[in-house]
């Protein structure tokens, strides 16, 4: 009786889940939506960031659909998070689940994402198989991208790993010319946070220091979940290294602030794009952040005066500054209504696979000027910014726009 | 810095880190000599505590690392972070202790075990959810006060771990030793049936390890929060398996084992990030582990709770 009853009804529901997905499916046609994913690690040590790209990004959809959507789209974002709370920070496994969803919904035309290397380079495998383009604003390991490893990061074929960022193949060798040229450094200690981003960003760094006779006193790693770093940090002060250069994000980055102004007070201490944030300012604090350098992978666009429409606008929007990853998460945004936009324009049915060609072939006036890419995706504006940490009390203290003070461009090796 | 100056402050660093793992040791052994239960909730009794004792210097108008205070004023404001936060740590080990375990007193298997699992990930997810999971820059009202022995730095803070760390220890073997209650205490961890026999409160004895274990506990939340300057949701993983570690090889239900346990690991995880290389420290640590208890199955000082066939 029982088992008869229990097919009855799964019977029922399995008919009703495929009318309510028929009809989905026609109201799609009707209403003419499609949606952008949006994947980036809301839970853990990266929130802050993350969602500063979040809020760049949504932006610019709500902007568009403000004037009525992109050709008659109405424009829907499958928002993702691939942080973890027992990862403490983003999770790969996480985010390989989150490009599987993203994939399955068909109405899912492109993606903005990952913040995090590790996780692009586990995503980046399933969107290619699901001909998925997404457009990064941030994530720079230059593996993902690397015709070297399209077996694996690129099974599709087709390149569907955007960047509207460079990659640590310029950022972490430009500051180790900056290191040389600028701030004279002739010995460094080199440390990573064990990521997929940290141990990429260091290793390209310490192979461009080198090649610059920066002696290279010695390279560690520091466990994110660990709070002890003295062991480490002691070792580095017997050997009185210039300075000290760390590949990795702000979980492992925010200790390591604080503990090595407790024991190298003096030397000259720098990160990538991972000590770019909040997280560093307000975790760590000053005086310990005070003097810290960061790069990033983009140009520095905030301080340029086509930007303050858009500062003004976020300004308005979130009641908070944004920061450069929030532009180039805008920038990004931009690319993918642009690649809509010319998809409908040529009468073609926008489709996930359209709307990649669309963005392959881009040439898209954004904030950081024309953005386009190459044939493996990454873009072809390759500019390192350098900031060195500097407290302004005048503002708040989570305020990346005004604590990070602007030096100039890495420069490029020649 | 020569060789052996390198190495004395790595000895000085280890020596803060075993500290403060000899006190979570504690907690892992008091419980485990009464009740033969490892309990996993402590780990995040830990996390928990280093957020309570941040918001009872908040509550004195401290915060960053700016306002610094001297003398009695000094004095005061650490004497009553470290009441209130061992306090509320002892009391919130007391609540898991009647809510979620006593119920299962008596029920054989890892019933027990698996609730403190649980009630560690809701400690965890309660942090998380409510405070967030961005690290939390610490109030420290502690002057910055270095003194340097020849190539050897040493610091107030250090000597304040060192300080509180040796002034619980004491207290608690003289507890255990000189009072009705811990003489009651060690009966029950010898024959808890015997004890109960002879007229025992046995609950009121597994009570009060739970408390002894968790305001330890919370006296090493704060002390870590005052040596790192940060505290955030995930503390309690690290330090809580490295402190259950040397309890174990100390001799987990021995008190004297878990306080040698504690330094021996602080000394093995500075002295090897040293000498090998820091990321080898687990691997170091859980070898040097398997060695002993290969050699010696109840760890180096034996476990004190004989066998209760």
């Amino acid at each position: 009786m029982l088992s008869r009853r229990l097919l009855l009804i799964s019977l029922s529901t399995t008919a009703l889940v495929g009318t309510l997905g028929l009809r989905s499916r026609l109201g799609l046609a009707a209403d003419k939506t499609v949606k952008i994913g949006i994947n980036l690690p809301f839970t853990g040590a990266d929130a802050h960031d993350a969602e500063l790209i979040k809020d760049g990004a949504m932006l610019a959809i709500d902007n568009a659909n403000a004037k009525g959507g992109i050709a008659g789209y109405k424009l829907d974002v499958m928002q993702l998070d691939d942080g973890t709370a027992t990862a403490g920070q983003y999770d790969p496994a996480q985010a390989a689940t989150n490009a599987r969803k993203m994939v399955s919904d068909d109405a899912v035309v492109a993606a903005i994402g990952p913040q995090m290397s590790g996780s692009g380079k586990a995503m980046a495998p399933i969107l290619s198989q699901g001909d998925l383009a997404t457009i990064t604003p941030s994530s720079t390991n230059p593996d993902i991208t690397d015709p070297k490893f399209a077996a694996q990061y690129m099974p599709g074929g087709k390149a569907i790993y955007f960047r509207t960022v460079t990659t640590d193949a310029f950022q972490g060798p430009n500051m180790a010319n900056y290191f040389a040229d600028t701030l004279k450094v002739k010995s460094v200690y080199v440390l990573d946070d064990s990521g997929a981003y940290g141990v990429g960003l260091a290793d390209a760094f310490q192979a461009q220091a080198k090649k610059r006779g920066i002696n290279v006193l010695g390279r560690d790693r520091l466990d994110p979940k660990e709070a002890d770093y003295t062991t480490t940090l002691t070792k580095m002060k017997s050997l009185s290294p210039d300075a000290l250069y760390y590949g990795g994000v702000g979980q492992a980055g925010v200790k390591l602030v604080k503990q090595s102004y407790d024991i190298v007070p003096t030397i000259i201490k720098s990160g990538g794009d991972g000590v770019y944030g909040a997280e560093i300012l307000t975790g760590a604090g000053f005086p310990a952040a005070q003097g810290w350098y960061a790069t990033i992978a983009a140009p520095n666009v905030l301080e340029n005066p086509d930007a303050a429409p858009f500062i003004e606008q976020f300004a308005k929007k979130y009641g908070k500054q944004p920061d450069n990853y929030s532009i180039t998460a805008y920038d990004a945004a931009l690319v993918i209504l642009a690649a809509i936009q010319s998809v409908a324009a040529s009468g073609k049915d926008v489709t996930r696979g359209a709307v990649r060609d669309a963005i392959q072939s881009s040439h898209v006036k954004t904030l950081q000027g024309t953005v386009s890419f190459d044939a493996n995706g990454d873009i072809e504006n390759r500019i390192v910014s350098v900031f060195q940490i500097t407290r302004n009390d005048k503002y708040p203290l989570d305020d990346v726009l005004h604590q990070y003070k602007y030096m100039g461009v890495a420069p490029a090796s020649s | 810095m020569t060789e052996t100056g390198v190495l004395l402050q790595q000895v000085i660093n280890g020596l803060s880190l075993g500290a403060m793992y000899s006190l979570l040791a504690l907690g892992f052994t008091l419980v485990y000599g009464i009740l033969e239960l490892i309990n996993f909730a402590h780990f995040n009794v830990f996390m928990v505590s280093s957020f309570i004792g941040m918001w009872a210097l908040e509550l004195l108008g401290i915060s960053g690392q700016s306002h610094v205070l001297t003398g009695f004023a000094l004095a005061g404001a650490l004497a009553f972070a470290f009441a209130v936060t061992m306090l509320a740590a002892g009391g919130l080990g007391v609540a898991i202790e009647r809510i979620s375990l006593r119920p299962l007193r008596g029920v054989r298997g890892p019933a027990a075990m698996i609730t403190t699992i649980g009630v560690s990930y809701i400690l965890f997810n309660v942090i998380l959810l409510t405070v967030g999971a961005e690290s939390q820059n610490y109030p420290n009202p502690m002057p910055v006060v270095r003194w340097q022995f020849g190539q050897v730095t040493l610091e107030l803070r250090e000597v304040l771990i060192w300080g509180v760390t040796a002034i619980l220890m004491v207290g608690l073997h003289l507890f255990v030793s000189r009072t009705r209650l811990g003489k009651a205490m060690r009966a029950t961890a010898q024959d808890a049936e015997a004890a109960r026999m002879m007229g025992v409160e046995v609950d009121r004895v597994i009570l009060t390890a739970f408390f002894l274990g968790s305001a330890l506990a919370g006296a090493a939340a704060l002390i870590f929060g005052l040596y790192y300057n940060f505290t955030s949701f995930i503390i309690g993983y690290t330090a809580g398996l490295r402190a259950f570690t040397a309890a174990v090889l100390g001799g987990i239900g021995n008190v004297g084992g878990a306080m040698v346990g504690g330094i021996l690991i602080g000394l093995i995880e500075s002295l090897g990030g040293q000498l090998i290389a820091v990321r080898w420290t687990d691997v170091i640590i859980f070898s040097i582990l398997i060695l002993v208890l290969v050699f010696a199955p109840n760890g180096l000082f034996g476990r004190a709770a004989p066998n209760k066939s």
